[in-house]
């Protein structure tokens, strides 16, 4: 039983890097990156799957074993709240806490008035991210930890200890997870490590998307110089948290940084720019890195395609995939773009047939990797991820 | 401080070895070690802060 899960899980990784690879495998992988819905199928609420991780690595597992899926994130629901309660961050709306058991957890962006880092902070941030990070933006974002200049407390001493000692015990559960999805239903973890943009880290957690609009027009030299200062500790971080055998990607989520949230020009000259040379040195280090392109990003498929062939996996979200496909197809591979919508509100028959659309239209060739265009979270249908799982089985064999 | 004597702080580092090398008496023993040892528990405390921003 143990050698056949392994030979499943063998035969599924190699299917699975040869489509990142944008060549043709056996069939097409299914690596859907279900979050919440996980919950909803193994019989938890929102709030438990949140809030303790162990439920939450649970309910991926009982997914995986269930669906005949190639790979899975460990967790998707990937912000432990316990932890970041511990901690004191401010920002969550916690499921059972803020919301009710049944909601997912929310990103609360402060008004702009109360960003995390002023206006005028921005030569502090690029003369030193880490002591900024550490000095300013930490006491910013948690209730406990005490601003540089104010005594410390009880309560600031144990957000450190209290924050670093779950943190490591979080990570470290990832080992045993994705051991135990392996011997369990032969399945592979999607993505190791995390990138984000130097832009979207300034609009999403020290700005603000409105503040950095502003910015934008009021000291643009100023937000090139802060982005450039984040890259290196960006890089280092992807990296650092990527996976030694250099099979799955870094999972790179993309916020504020396309047209329309900002201009072609600024997306030109200052997203592009500042993101560009991190994606050529993690590649040039041997790894991937899935552009998870929320929203649409088809404005900038151009550019995209200005990166070496197979340096990235391209997730397709609300944009048209054929075009996607048309302009990067031939360089990268593609995942994604069934609609959530019809995940949750269509019948098994209208998933099906737009299954065989995406599919005839861009999985020709290989290349292709079939998943709902945004995470899956609980409005999804059962039946409908049967439907999308199932067909593509049928369908999907080169 | 002025700029020249400054030490870079480079990503993947909070406290460099070569500023902590300062605050304590010459080593006798294994000096590999001591940094090593150093530098890999510091890298933790970088990957605490940026892990806090990035992925929480």
């Amino acid at each position: 039983m143990a050698k056949d899960m392994e030979r499943l899980y063998t035969e599924r990784l190699r299917r699975y890097i040869t489509a990142m690879r944008n060549e043709k495998p056996d069939k097409i992988p299914i690596r859907p990156f279900v979050a919440e819905f996980t919950a909803k199928y193994a019989g938890y609420t929102c709030q438990e799957v949140t809030h303790d991780f162990e439920k939450a690595f649970d309910a991926a597992r009982k997914c995986a074993a269930d669906f005949d899926w190639d790979a899975v994130v460990a967790n998707m629901v990937y912000v432990w709240t316990g932890l970041t309660q511990a901690i004191g961050i401010k920002y969550y709306a916690i499921p059972g806490i803020d919301l009710s058991q049944d909601t997912p957890f929310q990103y609360r962006e402060p008004p702009e008035d109360t960003a995390f880092m002023k206006p005028d902070e921005y030569d502090q941030l690029i003369e030193d991210p880490t002591g900024f990070l550490f000095n300013v933006w930490l006491p910013r974002v948690s209730a406990d930890v005490s601003p540089i200049d104010e005594p410390t407390s009880f309560r600031s001493n144990l957000s450190f200890l209290k924050g670093g000692m779950a943190m490591m015990k979080y990570f470290a559960a990832f080992g045993t997870q994705n051991a135990l999805l392996r011997s369990e239903s032969g399945t592979v973890s999607a993505i190791s490590g995390i990138l984000k943009a130097p832009f979207d880290i300034l609009a999403d957690k020290l700005r603000g998307y409105i503040g950095l609009t502003m910015d934008l027009f009021q000291c643009p030299d100023k937000v090139l110089a802060a982005c450039e200062a984040l890259m290196p500790h960006l890089t280092h971080v992807a990296l650092s948290s990527a996976d030694p055998d250099k099979n799955v990607p870094i999972g790179f989520w993309m916020h504020r940084g396309c047209v329309p949230f900002i201009s072609h020009e600024h997306f030109n000259k200052l997203y592009w720019p500042t993101l560009k040379p991190i994606i050529e040195e993690i590649w040039s280090h041997g790894h991937q890195v899935l552009f998870y392109a929320e929203g649409d990003w088809n404005a900038h498929l151009k550019s995209f395609t200005e990166l070496p062939d197979q340096a990235i996996v391209y997730h397709v979200d609300k944009a048209d995939i054929f075009e996607a496909h048309k302009t990067i197809g031939h360089k990268f591979c593609i995942s994604g773009g069934i609609p959530n919508f019809l995940l949750g509100f269509g019948t098994p028959n209208e998933v099906r047939d737009y299954c065989r659309k995406v599919i005839d239209g861009v999985a020709k060739e290989g290349g292709y990797i079939m998943d709902a265009s945004a995470i899956i979270q609980d409005d999804a249908n059962v039946e409908n991820i049967k439907a999308m799982t199932d067909f593509t089985r049928e369908y999907g064999v080169y | 401080m002025t700029k020249k004597q400054k030490i870079e702080v480079k990503p993947g580092t909070c406290i460099p070895w070569e500023q902590k090398l300062k605050e304590i008496p010459e080593i006798s023993g294994d000096k590999t070690l001591t940094r090593e040892v150093w530098e890999d528990i510091d890298a933790l405390g970088y990957m605490y802060i940026w892990q806090c921003l990035l992925s929480f």
